[in-house]
């Protein structure tokens, strides 16, 4: 009998010594994983500037002998921790941005607590932010604040800085941040206003339990969760696969709920209305349009996104009146766009040769 | 070397990656019909009724047994987050009278950096 073509028959034994010995360290492994916590995320040392319910301020101790003029506050997206931006070290957007000479301080979220579902979208864009703007003006003694959101974190930057367009922001970064709602298809059919009772179920069930968020999420890619098990189970041998596996699967499982109120407007202001897009979006009584910003704006996108697709996020920069805009779209997905080994290489560098320039 | 399109290994690498990719595809496909929406919302809508039932059913229960009910925890957490806020605006306030003193120190009571860094292009 013949071999198959390309089939080394010389290099068969080596490869089932090889895939024994795999096997053995899976088994090894294996129970190592279980019996282990994984590596410790959200390290890189800071101080808690300030707390209030949900809102939590840090400012990160600098690791530059001499830092930019322009402070840099990190808006977090709502449904998610911080500390996908500060992973371990060697992998933290956090500790990449110290070390290149960058204040940085974020606003990052907690779960709101039961008496926190009464918080609005004018919460968290007419109060928190503005409160962690003003207390980074006075930790640092500068007027001037970078912001950068990522995915719903740059909404609400937009929508602070369509309203506060004349200061204190002087540049805005955005990664991922969805415009027109009808394009996140099947979120946007998740919510269709025939058939889903926002009201019903914010009356029921006050904040939006973690859960929800997170299987609506999963819904995306219904087979990944699957799928990723299977190649954990094939790399088990591999530390590095194991370590990568850990932190992203943490941080993808520690969805935060969303407060009520807030949830019900989104819901039937974005989702529904799609009022960013169609410069129709009010905030508190307040016109928030962000045909009215004119600071410089970066918006990072990435290719293979199914969260917030391109067609989701590319009105932005066309809409924004800034004369200096950039669009720039990298390879990756919706999380790997910004931590992990790609965006190091690729996102990381872009935005520092980006902003350093605008910071002095 | 071995070509790859025999590696058994592979092979079943890339029929795991393709098994993914086709059946997230065919559930998207499904997931943006209507009756995709009707069905689950529907599932949703019972789930949360349930939900709210069942949490009122706990706090009678929790009252019968004397043990504090849903209200007074919330209660106590309002109390709590009070006094946390009044402690941030204590640290703050001392935050302020250090750096009013003209110690150039930071949160911490490190030295700080100071604000002069420039792009490497730029630099002297």
């Amino acid at each position: 009998m013949n071999a198959p073509p390309g089939l080394d028959i010389a290099s068969i034994p080596e490869r089932i010594q090889s895939e024994v010995q795999r096997a053995i360290q899976r088994s090894i492994k294996g129970v190592e994983y279980f019996s282990s916590s994984g590596p410790a995320l959200g390290s890189t040392p800071k101080d808690i500037l300030h707390v209030r319910g949900t809102m939590n301020l840090y400012h990160y101790r600098p690791l530059a002998d001499e830092v930019y003029r322009v402070p840099v506050l990190i808006v977090m997206a709502t449904t998610n921790r911080g500390y996908i931006l500060d992973m371990v070290p060697g992998q933290s957007f956090i500790e990449f941005l110290l070390k290149r000479g960058y204040d940085v301080y974020m606003l990052d979220w907690t779960a709101p607590r039961p008496e926190e579902k009464s918080l609005r979208m004018e919460d968290y864009v007419l109060d928190f932010i503005p409160d962690c703007v003003r207390r980074v003006q006075q930790d640092s003694g500068e007027q001037e604040v970078s912001v950068i959101g990522y995915c719903f974190g740059g909404v609400l930057s937009l929508l602070y800085g369509s309203i506060f367009n004349d200061g204190p922001m002087k540049n805005l970064i955005c990664f991922t941040t969805p415009i027109d709602f009808r394009e996140m298809k099947l979120f946007s059919n998740f919510s269709d206003r025939r058939y889903f009772d926002v009201d019903r179920l914010i009356d029921s069930v006050g904040n939006v339990p973690p859960e929800m968020i997170l299987s609506s999420f999963e819904m995306l890619r219904p087979a990944s969760r699957t799928v990723s098990q299977i190649q954990l189970w094939e790399n088990i041998w591999n530390d590095e696969f194991v370590k990568s596996y850990r932190m992203f699967d943490r941080w993808a499982t520690d969805t935060l709920p969303l407060a009520g109120e807030y949830f019900r407007d989104i819901t039937k202001d974005l989702m529904w209305d799609n009022k960013l897009y169609n410069g129709t979006m009010t905030v508190g009584g307040r016109k928030a349009d962000i045909a009215d910003i004119k600071v410089p704006i970066l918006h990072a996108v990435a290719e293979h996104d199914h969260i917030v697709p391109y067609d989701a996020a590319k009105h932005l920069i066309p809409k924004v009146a800034s004369q200096d805009k950039e669009e720039v779209m990298l390879k990756g997905g919706h999380v790997s766009l910004v931590a992990g080994a790609n965006a190091v290489k690729r996102l990381w560098p872009k935005l520092d040769s980006w902003l350093g320039g605008r910071s002095t | 070397m071995a070509d790859k399109s025999n590696d058994p290994v592979v092979l079943w690498q890339t029929m795991i990656g393709e098994m993914e990719k086709g059946f997230n595809a065919f559930a998207n496909q499904a997931m943006t019909s209507p009756e995709f929406s009707k069905a689950m919302n529907q599932a949703g809508g019972v789930t949360a009724g349930a939900q709210k039932q069942f949490g009122e059913l706990m706090e009678k229960y929790l009252l019968s047994m004397n043990l504090p009910s849903r209200a007074q925890m919330v209660g106590m957490a309002e109390r709590l987050q009070t006094i946390e806020g009044q402690l941030n605006e204590i640290k703050a306030m001392l935050h302020q009278m250090n750096a009013a003193s003209g110690a150039a120190s930071g949160y911490a009571g490190a030295p700080r950096p100071p604000r002069t860094r420039r792009p490497p292009g730029e630099q002297k």
